[in-house]
């Protein structure tokens, strides 16, 4: 019978007092096994862009194919198109707000916060990660590695998808919104070049929609990936993004 | 000496050389050549289109549904002809029916778009040819306040103090040493016939016209939503009717139908008391100036319009008459089949064009178009400064095309002759008016002035048929039907694999047709010939000349180097350049021979 | 020379009141949108100054913005061409043709040096060396070059000399090249549409005249007056829009209730122009109040975006023809289906992996 009471084991008198700890569970516990990766600002900005996103996408995607004609009141008392499009617009204003807070807390956070804002294509070592990553979701490895912030597939899809997919959304969608707000108004001051630049409205509007279906793409394999992630991989995934810790499932160093 | 065409002309281009580039007041760009003998008398004509756009080949990939919007804008003078022409040929290849409404309302645009051609057309674009506003100047306007009245009783602007304020408005103009639009014409050329209170009238008209005009198109608006360039719709009318309920407002409702109703009215007054009668008097100045003929007493062609049922084009069905005549032979009027591949053909020998085989004719389904700019070893100048073009050689932008091998002309004087061989009741009853009226014979028919009165006397019809569709349209929605559209063959997923159909109008030039051919759902094939194809085409592989060419044969002119008598007779047609000089892809085919320097 | 007249003089000449002339001055401020306040300034600037000469000048086009300046109501056609302007060459209306067309032309250029306005319709092309358009033997480019040197500024009217319209669509055979692309040292005014509003064309003109600058441009060089916003923005049927009413089908019910016609892919929400404003034909309609969408015509390349019909239209990037969310939904939904797939090859792999344990 091993010895429940080894003097290093002290500390977890609770555990061995009520039983619910093996040994071997014990031996883990023992080890430093989570990194505090996620501070809460970025676990809220991930949680807020979450939800805007989901909300632009709909309301997106309704403002170029709307809703069935609906006949409950005469038009001036019937908003609907108005309420999506208000969504779509308050939406897009946070996620805006958000971004920029993102960045901010990029100097300020912690080496994490600032990981999806550059690509390290010059890092051989990231590139050899990178593919090895590859083989391990096309099951030519039987083992992925260790990652304490994103992997390197993940770090190149959020560098695409969410630093330069977001600003170009914001870009064009701004540029959308100063033709609303009107010539001369703040939005039009900031962003109304970029109309001027492309020319027709039409083709802003229509970048505007590829740009939401790659974000719905992005958010796709994301979740799929999240969530496989948390099973198959050596750390936790979706639990670090509540709590801000990667937990590590084995002691095993690479 | 001279060459004598298959067609029946004698070319020498033994006498001086006259250069008309640009001819103005036309639509679009075009270029005249004539030689001239010592007596002044015209012995050869060269009509060359100046101008190319290749809109056809655009047009190739595109949803036909989009097509009318592009065709459209092939002219903005006959702005809605080609959209028309387009909807039908779109709905011929799918087999789309239109409601009896859309048939109505769009006859009543296309005939409201004759009218206001055929003013436009006649005040300002043709009057100067024929009235001299410098010399209105020397008028009485008392004495024109009684040759208006004489002309037209029952025209209000008739007053002694009102024609006196049009020519002080017209002395402080010219005075003012700002001559703008009448700057450098040819005022004291001697073809000008008319005393100073005929100038005057008709000057003055000419101003009414142009506030007229505007008024005119209204219906365009009303239907369309703007003009030049209204809206058209495959499968009916984008306008909806609603005259009984709730949103009325939103659609065609009575208000509407009453602007349109007061319109038509309008057009009739005007044909009546102004246009007609200023082409009776102002033709009797000219009674014996009828030259430029050319065609229009040999080989005519319409293809006729104005269906009085929807999706029946029967010849018998049609209110402007359809039929060629060929070699002069009013007695025999050819049925006319646009979808034979022996009937409509186009030549490029003079054009600026190639074929794979030269020398042939191709019908329009069977089009090729490899644009091939090149002059001919008797031009004279350089490629980009043409003095003298060389007429054996290419020489236009415009193909020729012929019905059954024969240049033909078209237009509204093709029109009225097809209609009065054919014994079309009120053509008929209107031409032995005219011609009673103003003591002269049926040939005189056959001239630069008869094209002028033929269009005149065709307003005045469609003018009378647009009231019969507006009334026909008001009954309709009486017996309880608002219908515009039939969508049932809407959506592209409905359309069969591959389809052809072809549509046509008469075009307030002459006749109009599209030729189309849709694959998956897609143009795979677009071709128009449109009316100045027919009237202003180059010879052809036969040297059969155009009909352009044909009237200004003989003419005499007073001053060679100053081209009244061309003008006249060139605008007698109211050419559309812009229409005629267009492009065709092979069967199918990548246009790719477009040379990029 | 003969001395040369203000409209004022013209006009009085013509026998108008003074009492006439300041109404119609009123009427021309409350065309252009201004106050009373200015109805004194325009009268002193007709009092004073002489015809202003324009050239007008025709390349490959449809003359539907000839046809279009001739339906202006307000002012009427024949007081901007007989008092305000002197129109010393237009193909459309001008008297003469040939070698006297082209001296009026030369006459005009010459003796109004920087002072006279440059109206171009049309647009010039450059494939052939210019030769898909002749005028006077030589090519249009020449021409517009030649009258453009002198000008003091130019006026692009229409969606052809502003951008090139239909001729320049896709594959533009010709080279049709608007106006600023070939001409670069003078002031450019777009005036774009196929055709501009009537009124639009004389309002920017007797804009200039009245005070003798240029009218205020937006980014694309066009008057902000008329383009500064979106058809959508001031269009009559907008709470139908926000209210989520739409025309579902042609000839529907909601069509004859007048309802939106997004769905039917009006492109009011991306046109700026004075349409649903000023109106057509002296304000008797404008397409969306007669019952089809906007088609756009008075934006850059609007013929090449996709059918007229459809609201999520195709975009052509580097010559491929895609439509966002054909393009997108495919995609997206091949990336669901490869997800599932990896998903249950995922599964299986662990499954092995459990049993290969359960039997090491």
């Amino acid at each position: 019978m091993t010895d429940l009471h080894p003097p290093h084991l002290k500390a977890f008198e609770a555990s061995v007092l009520t039983g619910d700890a093996t040994a071997e569970d014990l031996e883990t516990l023992k080890k430093q096994s989570s990194v505090y990766v996620y501070e809460a600002p970025v676990r809220v900005w991930h949680w807020v862009n979450a939800l805007v996103i989901t909300v632009l996408v709909v309301t997106g995607y309704l403002i170029g194919k709307p809703l069935p004609s609906m006949q409950i009141a005469e038009a001036t008392h019937q908003f609907v198109m108005g309420y999506i499009r208000f969504a779509h617009f308050a939406a897009g204003m946070i996620l805006t707000v958000g971004f920029f807070g993102r960045i901010y807390w990029a100097f300020v956070g912690n080496t994490h916060a600032r990981q999806m804002f550059t690509l390290p294509v010059t890092n051989r070592r990231w590139w050899y990660e990178l593919i090895y990553e590859l083989r391990w979701y096309m099951f030519m490895v039987k083992e992925p590695k260790k990652y304490v912030g994103h992997n390197p597939m993940a770090h190149a899809a959020m560098f695409f998808f969410m630093t330069l997919g977001i600003s170009f959304m914001m870009i064009t969608g701004w540029a959308l919104y100063a033709e609303g707000a009107g010539q001369g108004s703040l939005p039009d001051t900031a962003m109304g070049w970029l109309l001027g630049w492309i020319g027709n409205s039409q083709i802003l509007h229509m970048l505007h929609r590829f740009g939401m279906w790659s974000i719905v793409i992005f958010v796709l394999i994301h979740v799929y990936a999240a969530l496989r992630e948390d099973i198959m991989s050596r750390q936790s995934t979706v639990s670090t993004m509540l709590s801000g810790h990667r937990t590590f499932k084995d002691d095993r160093p690479d | 000496m001279g060459v004598t065409t298959p067609n029946g002309f004698t070319l020498d281009t033994a006498g001086k050389r006259v250069v008309v580039d640009p001819v103005c007041r036309i639509e679009g760009h075009m270029r005249c050549e004539v030689n001239v003998d010592e007596q002044g008398i015209i012995r050869n004509a060269v009509s060359t289109g100046t101008m190319w756009r290749g809109l056809e080949v655009i047009l190739k990939g595109r949803d036909p549904r989009d097509a009318w919007a592009f065709t459209e804008r092939i002219c903005g003078v006959c702005t809605g002809t080609h959209a028309l022409t387009s909807v039908r040929a779109v709905e011929d290849a799918l087999g789309i029916t239109i409601p009896d409404n859309a048939n109505s309302i769009r006859n009543i645009m296309q005939l409201n778009l004759q009218i206001h051609d055929h003013i436009v057309h006649f005040y300002h674009l043709h009057a100067l040819d024929w009235v001299n506003p410098v010399n209105a100047l020397r008028a009485d306007p008392k004495a024109t306040s009684e040759l208006q009245q004489m002309v037209s009783p029952n025209h209000p602007l008739s007053s002694p103090g009102y024609f006196r304020d049009v020519q002080n408005r017209l002395k402080s103009f010219v005075e003012s040493g700002q001559l703008g639009i009448f700057k450098n014409g040819y005022w004291d050329n001697p073809a000008y016939l008319l005393p100073p209170e005929a100038d005057l009238m008709a000057t003055t008209h000419y101003l009414e016209a142009l506030d007229l005009q505007k008024e005119v198109v209204k219906i365009h608006t009303i239907f369309g939503g703007k003009n030049p360039h209204p809206n058209w719709l495959v499968g009916g009318v984008p306008c909806p009717i609603n005259v009984h309920s709730t949103g009325a407002v939103g659609a065609i409702n009575i208000e509407r139908l009453n602007l349109v109703s007061s319109i038509i009215d309008l057009c009739q007054t005007f044909i009546r008391d102004v246009y007609l009668p200023d082409v009776v008097a102002i033709g009797g100045f000219y009674k014996n100036w009828l030259y430029g003929g050319g065609l229009s007493g040999k080989s005519v062609l319409a293809y006729g319009d104005i269906p009085e049922h929807p999706n029946d084009f029967s010849a018998e069905q049609l209110h402007l008459p359809r039929g060629a005549i060929i070699n002069g032979n009013l007695n025999e009027v050819h049925d006319v089949d646009v979808r034979d591949p022996e009937q409509v053909q186009e030549f490029v020998d003079h054009s600026w064009y190639e074929y794979g085989e030269p020398g042939k004719g191709l019908h329009p389904w069977d089009g090729e178009t490899s644009p091939k700019f090149e002059l001919g070893p008797n031009f004279k100048g350089t490629k980009t400064n043409i003095e003298q073009l060389d007429e054996a050689a290419k020489y236009s932008w415009i193909k020729a095309p012929r019905w059954k091998g024969h240049a033909m002309e078209v237009g509204p004087l093709a029109r009225y002759v097809v209609g009065y061989a054919k014994g079309h009741e009120d053509i008929k009853n209107q031409v032995d008016g005219l011609l009673g009226t103003m003591g002269l014979p049926v040939s005189a028919l056959f001239s630069t002035l008869g094209r002028t009165a033929a269009r005149a006397l065709e307003s005045e019809y469609c003018g009378r048929l647009q009231k019969h569709f507006f009334d026909k349209l008001v009954a309709n929605i009486k017996n309880g039907d608002e219908s515009t559209a039939n969508v049932a063959k809407w959506d592209p997923s409905t359309w069969p694999k591959e389809a052809k159909g072809v549509g046509m109008t008469e075009a307030p030039r002459g006749a109009l047709g599209h030729w189309i051919k849709i694959k998956d759902g897609r143009i795979d094939n677009y071709q128009c010939v449109v009316p100045t194809t027919w009237n202003g085409s180059p010879r052809d592989t036969a040297g059969n000349i155009g009909a352009f060419e044909a009237s200004l044969m003989n003419t005499k002119m007073e001053r060679p180097e100053e081209p009244v008598e061309i003008l006249r007779t060139l605008h007698s047609f109211d050419p559309c350049l812009a229409c005629s000089t267009h492009v065709m892809s092979p069967d199918g085919q990548e246009l790719t021979t477009v040379k990029v320097r | 020379m003969t001395q040369i007249e203000t409209f004022y003089e013209v006009m009085r000449k013509q026998g108008i009141t003074r009492r006439s002339f300041m109404k119609y001055c009123a009427l021309t401020a409350s065309a252009l949108g201004l106050g009373p306040a200015f109805v004194p300034k325009i009268a002193h600037a007709m009092e004073t100054k002489p015809r202003t000469p324009v050239i007008w000048v025709s390349g490959l086009e449809c003359t539907c913005c000839s046809e279009s300046f001739i339906r202006g109501a307000h002012p009427l056609a024949k007081d901007v061409v007989l008092s305000m302007i002197s129109l010393d060459y237009n193909h459309t209306l001008m008297a003469s043709a040939g070698h006297a067309a082209e001296a009026a032309l030369e006459e005009t250029i010459q003796k109004y040096k920087g002072n006279y306005i440059l109206a171009v319709e049309g647009n010039p092309p450059l494939n052939e060396d210019g030769m898909f358009c002749i005028v006077g033997g030589k090519p249009f480019v020449e021409q517009l070059k030649h009258a453009a040197k002198d000008a003091k500024a130019i006026i692009s009217w229409g969606a052809c000399a502003s951008y090139g319209c239909v001729q320049a669509a896709h594959p533009n055979p010709t080279r049709a090249t608007p106006v600023h692309k070939v001409i670069t040292d003078k002031p450019i005014i777009k005036v774009p549409g196929c055709p501009p509003i009537a009124e639009v064309m004389t309002g920017v003109i007797t804009y200039m005249l009245t005070f003798d600058r240029l009218p205020e441009l937006d980014r694309q060089g066009r008057p902000a007056m008329f383009y500064g916003q979106r058809i959508h923005d001031k269009c009559y049927r907008r709470p139908h829009f926000d209210a989520g009413q739409f025309v579902e089908h042609w000839d529907d019910d909601n069509a004859r209730k007048g309802y939106c016609l997004y769905k039917m892919g009006c492109k009011g929400p991306t046109t700026y122009n004075a349409c649903s404003t000023v109106r057509w034909n002296e304000g008797t309609s404008f397409p969306i109040q007669s019952g089809h969408g906007c088609i756009g015509c008075s934006e850059d390349g609007f013929w090449d975006q996709g059918s007229f019909y459809d609201r999520v239209t195709n975009l052509n990037v580097f010559g491929i023809e895609a439509n966002a969310d054909k393009l997108g939904m495919g995609a997206a939904g091949a990336v669901g289906g490869a997800i599932a797939v990896h998903a249950a090859v995922s599964a299986l792999k662990r499954a092995q992996k459990k049993q290969e344990k359960v039997e090491g």
